[in-house]
């Protein structure tokens, strides 16, 4: 994928190229934020126009779609869809509550963990999908207010979605194109989220810990629950256990061996589908697999694959190496101040767009600078920069990220809205004190 | 024929300010699945019935959109599910009905696309004026029953 080696580009109207692209990646940019139209249909539009407008062939498109990322992303989706149906989210949930006697604020904390360890293992979205409700159920029962819950498992899904390549894809997208494992993210990026986690259970405690209040005869309620009765197929529990368990040891051993994620993620994914669906009849098969796929987050996967050709195609003219060159000017060409740099930069547009559009960006505009910065090796703290500064900034403002949009969208039915403002009041300096933290953590561990 | 000919022309009625514990009391005496709901000029605004009911007395987390898939492992008793009503019960009607996606049809739909469409439903069918709006009758299981059955009748007299 050297966009180099793409033929030179005859754009329609005989427009310059690097201005064609760019005011359609732009214009692309614009559409995206302003949500009038859903990013899906924009994003495919806008890369049909690349290849329309003769910026790329299409086959040179299909070589700037990122196929590692989408397999991963997919065959995730695939087995956590299967997996969800066994009842062991809520499990997890429930039993966590009660090992804290149902105490308000040791519930929190202990969501605030689950959340950060499913993020972390699982897509965002979907962990806040399956334990927004647990908790809403929990606060009805207990009588307080959902608020600071849902509070923190926006900020739980973001800050442990960091840690792992599979967590975030703004890490799945990093990884993919670089060539960093699962091991080297664990490692990388995961002390510094185990020190961020406890270091939010102090303003957390603070702003709400110390007002969470109940009745013992609540916490009773919570407490007869009976985690063991939301386990739905015993079966299908270890089946899907198993299997998620096996595709994390590949992840784990397979990046030495040169298997990539996706590879590993979809043979996972179709290993699940057929130990679930082989006792079954042939016709029941295909409507179980057929719900199963239809359970795949489109919009995403489709969105990915028209960002990858619309960011190929301003890249094959050489516009985002002319930008790299402006961003080395101005940085001086100093490792440590770029690093830093990219960091809260990251974070701050993080904040307020969509991370994804973002990331596909800055990969190969941080790519172009490192041949002008030095060897691979050296380049390795800008990703982590990139990575921390992607998933973090996502808890600056409900925007920022998906899982906050649908953790909101929650908190609006339950009747106890996260509005935009009030939310960014506290989340915003939140989220820099973690960017801070992790501007120290990258300072003294990289630079 | 249309709608118009199989539908009661005087359906019972509630209105949006009625009390849930009124209406409560209302559809479980006279066994109504559902009532539709009018406003003052006669508009159809919603309609209440058994399904409202249940969805008082079941944790808010578990109907929401995307709620709990399940409950399995809640303890519950009728006591608490007496209690969760009596905290909605003293609310208007119109916080608890149902507003959106209730299918209506017109007096002049077709007859057999009203039996079609009443048979999907699953529940008595308010006929709605598309141009203003108002109820002008409702279309039930019973009423189309009876008219269907007495055809029978008219032809033994026709014999």
């Amino acid at each position: 994928m050297t966009p180099g080696t793409e033929p030179m580009p005859q754009v329609i109207f005989g427009l310059d190229p690097m201005w064609f692209a760019g005011g359609l990646f732009f214009l692309t940019y614009i559409l995206i934020m302003t949500e009038r139209v859903n990013r899906a249909i924009v994003a495919m539009a806008a890369a049909a126009l690349m290849i329309l407008g003769g910026v790329l062939t299409q086959e040179a498109a299909v070589r700037g779609v990122d196929f590692n990322t989408l397999g991963l992303l997919t065959g995730m989706m695939i087995i956590v869809s299967i997996t969800r149906k066994s009842g062991v989210f809520q499990y997890v949930a429930i039993w966590s509550a009660k090992r804290v006697d149902a105490r308000p604020w040791g519930i929190l904390v202990v969501l605030v963990l689950v959340t950060a360890v499913l993020s972390a293992l699982l897509d965002n979205v979907t962990t806040v999908l399956l334990i927004a409700p647990v908790t809403l159920l929990i606060a009805d029962e207990l009588k307080v207010s959902p608020y600071p819950y849902l509070f923190t498992e926006i900020f739980a899904s973001n800050v442990g979605g960091a840690a792992t390549l599979i967590g975030d894809p703004p890490n799945i997208m990093i990884g993919s194109a670089v060539g960093l494992g699962f091991n080297d993210f664990l490692f990388n990026l995961g002390p510094i989220v185990l020190l961020i986690l406890p270091m939010l259970l102090i303003p957390f405690y603070l702003l709400w810990g110390r007002k969470l209040e109940t009745t013992p005869e609540r916490r009773l309620k919570v407490m007869r629950y009976e985690e063991s009765d939301a386990i739905k197929d015993k079966r299908l529990l270890v089946q899907s256990l198993g299997v998620l368990a096996l595709v994390i040891a590949g992840f784990i051993l397979g990046h030495d061996l040169g298997y990539q994620p996706a590879t590993i993620a979809m043979f996972g994914a179709s290993l699940l589908l057929l130990i679930t669906n082989f006792p079954r009849k042939a016709s029941e098969q295909s409507k179980e697999v057929d719900r199963t796929l239809a359970d795949v987050e489109w919009i995403t996967i489709f969105f990915f694959i028209g960002l990858f050709i619309v960011v190929y195609g301003v890249e094959s003219t050489g516009l985002l190496e002319l930008v790299a060159h402006q961003v080395i000017g101005l940085t001086g060409g100093d490792m440590a101040v770029t690093t830093i740099t990219i960091l809260w930069v990251s974070a701050i547009v993080s904040a307020l767009v969509d991370n994804i559009p973002f990331v596909a960006t800055m990969i190969p505009l941080i790519e172009n600078m490192g041949s002008m910065l030095g060897d691979q090796e050296s380049m390795t703290p800008l990703w982590w920069s990139l990575a921390l500064g992607s998933c973090l900034g996502g808890n600056g403002s409900l925007i920022g990220a998906s899982a906050n949009l649908i953790v909101a969208g929650f908190a609006e039915r339950a009747g106890h809205p996260i509005r935009f403002l009030p939310f960014m009041m506290i989340a915003f300096p939140l989220m820099l004190m973690t960017v801070l933290i992790s501007s120290v953590y990258v300072y003294l561990r990289y630079l | 024929m249309s709608a118009r000919s199989i539908m009661d022309p005087n359906p019972t009625v509630l209105h949006p300010d009625d009390h849930i514990r009124t209406a409560a009391q209302y559809v479980m005496e006279n066994r109504y699945r559902r009532i539709p709901v009018v406003d003052d000029d006669g508009r159809f605004v919603g309609v209440f019935g058994v399904n409202c009911l249940l969805r008082l007395v079941l944790p808010h987390a578990a109907i929401m959109e995307n709620g709990l898939e399940s409950v399995h492992f809640a303890r519950e008793t009728l006591a608490d599910l007496y209690r969760r009503y009596c905290e909605n019960s003293d609310m208007e009607i119109a916080l608890c009905m149902d507003k959106e996606d209730v299918e209506t049809v017109g007096p002049d739909t077709p007859l057999l696309e009203a039996v079609l469409i009443l048979y999907r439903t699953k529940a008595s069918l308010p006929v709605v004026d598309p141009e203003t709006g108002k109820l002008v009758g409702v279309i039930s299981y019973w009423d189309l029953g009876e008219k269907v059955l007495a055809e029978g009748g008219k032809n033994d007299a026709g014999n």
